[in-house]
């Protein structure tokens, strides 16, 4: 048992704790920022090269259940995202290549903040187990309000010729209901 | 009496809200505080809403908490397998009895001074049950939850506060044969395949609801990248394809405000047979293209189920999308896929009101239980990227709704109109089967428009 272990998404086998300040940690908080400015940027061709192309990305459901059932909180038989490679690359196709993506355009201010984060090797040779806290504000037209999407990645990262590719998203969200209109924005 | 009734405070008659004679709707319908008020009580008080589907809670003690316009209520199994519906408030000191969104308990009780309730409602003890804490002026009978009258239809939950108003039969009028076609036509029906998706738009609930009674028009701009890129795009077109040959159908009302689009199959089964589709049998159709959910062999269930007309409807002119008034939407939609096949889709949401200019969307992906697991899989995969909270398709409607709501809050915006102006000039096509008011051609704006004269027709209180 590490003590990240209780953190994991149910399919992913966690092994040792990668030191915080270590080369390798260092590696994934470049990575998570980088990720986070390309997204933020809106540069989603360059974001979607980051992606090993058998990813999973999928974001469950949240249910309010008592103390006694918080597993069952987790839903994930409808959720929010159940995409792939191909699904999240039609996305990014609808999003960069139409001239009619309403939902962003104009597009949505956002700042991903990602902090919390703790690596730990997995059973698979090459492959890290990130888990992370990210709060998104997301800002749309003129109004003053942002709305906050506020949740817990949980990341496979996989190293392929010497570069971290994201190859497994699981974002636990906090809100039983949303309080944004849509995800037209990635987690 | 009833005319003081029908005059907002500052004077304006709703009567005045809607413009028969030129088909136009005020806006302030959209964001005024009274008008939402009293829809609440004329519209959502006596109309038949949906909570679910009886899926969600298989088993006696499993409930949903879910909400009857602006009311939360537990929508519970209890014994002998039935389901009640409960406002959930407490009797005692109003507290909301159950704060959780499901589970399973055989006594819903309150955390505040222990009431504890039935999952049919039924009142059963207080704490320190020889002291009486709840009194004796009133029985344990009059102590329950209040009681929503429910029914089942197709398996899915639907509930009124207005027990002696119309049967849920009566309620879906000529609407029914059509809505038959969808939730009647297999031997086990449909079945959820996971909670609904939920997420709150900054909108007014009519802007959905009005939407949801098969608005055609709209698919031309909002969803205009479905013709620029994917399966619906025809290379070589500059700046994307046209998608007005997908406007072409039947559209069908009925005066009780639903609302069906009825999409022209033909297109899509010549392309899969290469054959002409006139020239085919009903047989034939069904084979080609079977409905979203069906399998080849699920067909002998639908002839079992649905008469030779409905049948006939379902292979040529389904309905694919529209309404259940007052803030239903359905989806059973035959998606192209990159390999040529077509994959359907069903689904159904609830636009949830949750005061003027807010409203909470909820989202059911469904299919038949007779359908094989990598079917549904496939089916719910394909809901989640096109529709709801990430679908490609929907994020661009839910983030329309708000720009209307807060127009509709503007001195000039709010007396602006709706208008509602492109009428039918056709009628039904010759030898169309099913009841209903029937126009063929391209998409026009009548089925909204009884939509809102229905909204009109209760807001009046003239029924």
């Amino acid at each position: 048992m590490t003590a990240t272990q209780h953190l994991s998404s149910a399919d992913v086998q966690q092994g040792e704790v990668v030191a915080i300040g270590s080369d390798t940690y260092n590696q994934v908080l470049g990575f998570l920022y980088r990720e986070a400015s390309l997204l933020d940027a809106i540069s989603l061709k360059e974001w979607s090269a980051l992606l090993a192309t058998d990813l999973v990305y999928t974001v469950p459901l949240r249910q309010t259940r008592p103390m006694a059932q918080q597993a069952a909180s987790i839903i994930r038989t409808v959720q929010h995202y159940h995409d792939d490679y191909r699904s999240i690359m039609g996305r990014v196709m609808r999003l960069t290549g139409t001239k009619s993506a309403w939902a962003e355009d104009p597009p949505s201010r956002t700042r991903r903040l990602v902090t919390n984060v703790q690596v730990s090797t997995t059973g698979v040779e090459g492959e890290l187990a990130v888990v992370s806290y990210l709060l998104l504000t997301r800002s749309r037209f003129d109004s003053p309000d942002l709305d906050l999407i506020s949740g817990e990645r949980r990341d496979v990262l996989r190293y392929v010729a010497g570069e971290l590719k994201l190859a497994r998203r699981e974002v636990i969200l906090d809100q039983a209901v949303l309080g944004t209109p849509n995800l037209a924005i990635f987690l | 009496m009833k005319q003081t009734r029908n005059v907002l405070a500052d004077g304006t008659s709703i009567e005045d809200l809607v413009k028969v004679d030129t088909r136009e709707v005020q806006m302030r319908a959209l964001s005024d505080h009274e008008i939402y008020n009293l829809e609440m009580d004329r519209v959502f008080g006596h109309s038949w809403l949906l909570l679910g589907h009886e899926t969600e809670i298989p088993n006696e003690n499993d409930f949903v908490v879910r909400d009857m316009g602006s009311d939360s209520v537990i929508v519970a199994r209890g014994k002998n397998g039935q389901i009640h519906v409960s406002l959930n408030v407490c009797p005692h000191r109003g507290m909301k009895v159950s704060t959780l969104d499901a589970g399973n308990t055989p006594i819903h009780k309150c955390i505040y001074h222990g009431w504890a309730f039935r999952p049919n409602g039924d009142f059963l003890a207080s704490p320190v049950e020889k002291e009486c804490m709840h009194g004796k002026m009133m029985s344990k009978v009059e102590l329950g939850l209040e009681q929503a009258r429910v029914t089942l239809y197709g398996g899915i939950i639907f509930a009124t506060w207005d027990h002696e108003g119309p049967s849920f039969e009566e309620f879906l009028g000529d609407a029914k044969w059509y809505f038959d076609i969808l939730f009647q036509r297999s031997d086990k029906g449909l079945e959820v395949l996971g909670p609904p998706q939920r997420f709150i738009v900054r909108a007014n609930w009519k802007t959905a609801g009005e939407q949801s009674a098969a608005d055609g028009f709209h698919t031309l701009t909002l969803h205009r990248w479905l013709g620029e890129v994917g399966n619906y795009a025809k290379s070589g077109e500059e700046g994307g394809a046209d998608l007005s040959p997908e406007m072409y159908g039947v559209e069908v009302s009925s005066s009780n405000g639903h609302a069906l689009r009825c999409i022209d199959l033909g297109r899509k089964i010549r392309k899969l047979t290469g054959l002409d589709p006139d020239e085919l049998s009903v047989d034939q159709k069904l084979e080609a293209l079977p409905p979203p959910g069906v399998t080849r062999e699920m067909l002998p269930q639908l002839k079992r189920n649905l008469s030779k007309d409905q049948l006939k409807v379902l292979v040529s002119m389904p309905p694919q999308v529209g309404g259940i008034f007052p803030n239903v939407l359905f989806a059973f939609v035959y998606i192209p896929q990159a390999d040529g096949s077509v994959l359907g889709l069903t689904l159904l949401h609830a636009y949830v009101p949750k005061g003027p200019d807010q409203l909470e969307f909820v989202n059911w992906i469904l299919a038949e239980k007779d359908t094989p697991p990598e079917l549904k899989e496939k089916m719910l995969r394909q809901s989640i990227q096109l529709f709801g909270t990430s679908g490609m398709v929907e994020q661009d409607d839910s983030d329309t709704w708000p720009h209307m709501t807060v127009a509709a809050r503007g001195a000039r915006g709010r007396k602006s109109t709706l208008k509602y102006q492109a009428v039918y000039e056709t009628s039904k096509p010759a030898g169309w089967p099913g009841p209903g008011i029937v126009n063929e051609g391209f998409t026009k704006d009548d089925t909204q428009w009884h939509w809102w004269l229905h909204w009109h027709e209760l807001m009046l209180a003239k029924v």
